[in-house]
């Protein structure tokens, strides 16, 4: 197992590598000039010889793959860059927003969880009965609904309507669950059709047979044997979900109020806040990047032939 | 082995949601805090972050927050009558460059500091020490000393009379008063920011946090009506459909201002009839600006022509609702020296079809748009592509001028990214607006004659008028004038060669909206367009 995970980090080395550089160039492909977009955030006006003493200041007069290696190196210890606009650390905003951002998508893999996975089991299980119906239609629903309109109604019937839970802003627990329930039911139908789909591959496995023929109950099949086997195509959907999730949720955000990683992101997007459009491309990549280890890893406990090769 | 991963598993997810739920117990947000007894709480919204609550700065701050905390030498009143505020009175000297101010005694910092003549000169010096950035008040450019008189006396001198100077003062910013605890150690509030944020005001930022919220609380040392709410809570709501879900909800007591909810929004919760809404006075004036050193629009002829092709009562019908008013003038007729007679240019087809003729740009048989020397008559039309409303009148616009052969290319761009585009003159139309008292006629005219960083995309747009230099000489004569009979008659000069040039196509006259729950009271327009009446407030 340890070697596995070794093996599986240094593989990351290059895949990191290759996402800053991407980054890098990327941000210099955006038309329009930093020192410009800086100095007109200060409110200072982008005379020539501003624009000259910044790019002097900033380093963006040196040559394309120094100013890499410098952005590399400072990345390295975690230094991001100061934001144009708010003139603090680009790693402290990030940090400020992405807390309720956690926060927001664990809550929603949490639904995504305990919604989508009896869901999906038990619509394999009573495969064409009505249960399996309805959770077809929930399915349908999930995938098709705009989360917008679903944030929406949400916030209608169970805020306004009901009293149930505050429209929006981040406080209590009860703050929290609208926006995860609307985070969550993008992703749940996706995945209820994946355990779903899944188990019924199994449950006509020989082993399956097998063990009916000992006389194992049924219970016993699907919870021990049939579940666990079906879950690896449910943990990819699920670590590239948090991956998205983690990556920030604009719509959501932008709806309840939410001041996670998708805001600070479109918002820094919107005022050519240079250092931080790139602190966080370079984050939602590493997140990524991370969220397939995680899944991998996931794989491997869960699944002991993928460790062994691993291990070979 | 199986039972001990089972194990582990619950283990995880029981963590995971102790993770959720501890990070949501953190104490913030003042709903969580119990309000005491009788306390008077009023919530409202606004689309962005205060930012850092420095008055001699710019975005991110926000002209209301600023208001709340931080007060003027004198206050813009009703109709613009300049009133005493930190100034009891004032001498201006008989050739108008020096103005002596009469402080007001016993006004405290809410940190308890005097205000005085010192304090004043100290936030006038470290405004001038960053004059460039401020450059588009001309009253920064014409201050050439400040000087302590005696504690209670502040002495302004001008390099020339200029009128507008009271007017001025009473901006929301930059010369608004911090305490000497704000001041950085370089003593530069510009670049350094604040210590903290200690104002005169009515107001004292208890509890922040960036982009969520911000709470005010009523300063208890203040001098003047001390506010009737005991606290003010500003939530950050980017979104208007939003807003409105919260104010129903109650969740919001009101909701004020210009663009912060949608027109059918406003609508449907005035219909409700379950809300109190108001529309202000107008203010600003929505306008399309001609680029007149582009090809087609440099013609006078087809400049006249867009302006008699606009159908302006079709899109307030439709866009507005028949909430605004048709504008023909570039400033709404209530302001000083903005009544000018002029015969509007009204919506008639047959004559800009004539006027396009007469320019050149004809009809050709078998194709969509007019041409002229084998060239169509295509116009660029840039637009704020958050702005829902430029959005809507920019489409219908597209579809109207097409009847008549325009092609207009529309172009919507990010806020910066449209404003950058803007002043660097690059499109045929723009959409853009007046700036609303105070800034109104004077500062926003002032403005069309510099190419300053925080004036206007006007400066540019305007170049390739043969008029623009005697245009620009009248402005600058104007706000030096000390002859109000010559000062009416400059304003009409200019404002009425700027109609007949037809450079700008006003539509109409934007107004603030107010909707709020029959239990509060006191939301009235103040003078001061971007103020919020929250002093007056009260809940009931």
């Amino acid at each position: 197992m340890g070697w596995f995970i070794i093996k599986r980090l240094t593989s990351l080395i290059p895949i990191l590598l290759g996402i800053s550089l991407i980054t890098f160039i990327l941000l210099h492909l955006i038309p329009g000039d930093p020192a410009v977009a800086y100095l007109r955030m200060s409110h200072i006006p982008p005379t020539d010889e501003a624009v000259a003493a910044l790019r002097l200041e900033l380093g963006l007069n040196k040559p394309l793959y120094i100013q890499y290696f410098e952005w590399l190196g400072n990345v390295m210890q975690l230094d991001l860059g100061m934001s144009y606009v708010s003139k603090n650390a680009v790693w402290d905003e990030m940090l400020l927003h992405l807390v309720p951002t956690i926060q927001l998508t664990f809550a929603a893999l949490i639904f995504i969880v305990v919604i989508s996975l009896p869901m999906g089991m038990i619509s394999a299980i009573y495969k064409g009965k009505w249960v399996d119906q309805f959770s077809r239609v929930v399915a349908f629903v999930s995938v098709s609904m705009p989360t917008f309109w679903f944030g929406f109604l949400l916030i209608y019937f169970l805020s306004v309507k009901l009293d149930l839970f505050p429209v929006l802003g981040r406080g209590t627990l009860a703050h929290l669950v609208l926006p995860s329930l609307t985070l969550a039911f993008g992703y749940i139908g996706t995945n209820m059709r994946l355990l779903r789909a899944s188990m019924l591959e199994n449950l006509n496995e020989p082993f399956v047979v097998y063990a009916r023929a000992r006389g194992v109950s049924e219970r016993r099949i699907v919870s021990r044997h049939v579940l666990k086997k079906s879950l690896l195509p449910v943990v990819t959907g699920l670590g590239m979900s948090l991956g998205n999730m983690l990556g920030g949720a604009v719509i959501v955000e932008t709806i309840f109020a939410w001041p996670g990683m998708g805001q600070l992101f479109v918002s820094s997007i919107i005022n050519q806040d240079y250092p931080m459009i790139q602190g966080c491309v370079l984050f939602m990549s590493v997140i990524f990047v991370v969220c397939n280890l995680f899944v991998d890893l996931t794989y491997s406990f869960l699944d002991p032939r993928i460790r062994l090769e691993g291990g070979k | 082995m199986l039972f001990k991963r089972s194990k582990l598993l619950s283990l995880l997810f029981v963590l995971l949601l102790m993770f959720v739920t501890g990070c949501s117990n953190t104490p913030k947000g003042s709903e969580n805090t119990s309000p005491k007894d009788n306390e008077k709480v009023v919530t409202f919204s606004m689309t962005g972050d205060i930012g850092d609550l420095n008055p001699h700065t710019y975005f991110p701050n926000e002209f209301f927050s600023q208001a709340m905390v931080y007060e003027s030498l004198v206050n813009y009143g009703e109709g613009g009558e300049i009133q005493p505020w930190l100034a009891e009175s004032w001498d201006v000297s008989k050739d108008g460059k020096e103005y002596v101010f009469h402080l007001r005694e016993g006004v405290k910092f809410s940190d308890g500091s005097q205000f005085n003549a010192a304090i004043v000169k100290k936030n006038f010096d470290t405004i001038l020490d960053n004059r460039k950035q401020h450059d588009w008040v001309e009253l920064i450019n014409q201050i050439k000393g400040t000087e302590v008189v005696d504690d209670y006396t502040f002495k302004l001198t001008l390099h020339n009379s200029y009128y507008p100077t009271l007017q001025e003062l009473a901006y929301i910013r930059p010369l608004r008063f911090v305490g000497e605890a704000a001041f950085p150690a370089s003593q530069d509030t510009f670049k350094d920011g604040l210590k903290s944020q200690i104002g005169t005001g009515p107001w004292v930022l208890s509890e922040y946090k960036k982009n969520e919220f911000a709470v005010f609380e009523r300063n208890e040392q203040y001098w003047g009506t001390k506010p009737q709410v005991d606290k003010v809570i500003v939530k950050v709501i980017t979104d208007g459909e939003s807003r409105v879900l919260a104010f129903e909800k109650k969740e919001l007591d009101f909701i004020f201002g210009n663009g912060v909810i949608s027109q059918d929004s406003f609508q449907f919760l005035k219909d409700s009839g379950k809300y109190e809404t108001k529309l202000s006075e107008p203010t600003a004036t929505r306008t399309l600006l001609f680029n007149t050193n582009k090809e087609a629009t440099k013609d006078h002829k087809v400049r006249l022509a867009l302006n008699y092709a606009f159908n302006k009562k079709a899109v307030i019908d439709n866009i507005f609702y028949g909430m605004e008013q048709k504008a023909d003038t570039l400033f709404p007729p209530v302001l000083d020296y903005t009544k000018i007679n002029i015969d509007p240019y009204e919506y008639d087809t047959e004559k800009a079809e004539q006027l396009l003729d007469e320019a050149g740009w004809k009809k050709v048989e078998g194709k969509p748009f007019r041409e002229k020397d084998g060239k169509e008559l295509q116009l660029e039309f840039l637009f704020n592509s958050t702005d829902n409303i430029q959005k809507s009148i920019a489409e219908f616009v597209q579809g109207d001028f097409r009847k008549l052969g325009i092609d207009i290319k529309l172009t919507s761009q990010e806020t910066t990214t449209f404003w950058t585009t803007a002043f660097q003159g690059k499109y045929d139309l723009l959409f853009t607006s007046t700036w609303a008292v105070p800034f109104d006629p004077h500062s926003y005219l002032a403005s069309i004659t510099t190419d300053s960083e925080n004036g206007g995309p006007d400066y540019t747009a305007l170049l390739g008028l043969p008029e623009k230099k005697e245009i620009d000489k009248k402005i600058k004569k104007v706000l030096l004038t000390t002859d109000e009979k010559e000062r009416k008659k400059l304003y009409t000069d200019i404002l009425t060669t700027l109609h007949d040039q037809a450079v700008y196509l006003p539509i109409s006259f934007q107004s603030n909206i107010a909707v709020y729950h029959k239990n509060i009271s006191g939301v009235d327009f103040l003078p001061q367009e971007a103020e919020v009446p929250l002093t007056t407030i009260d809940v009931n």
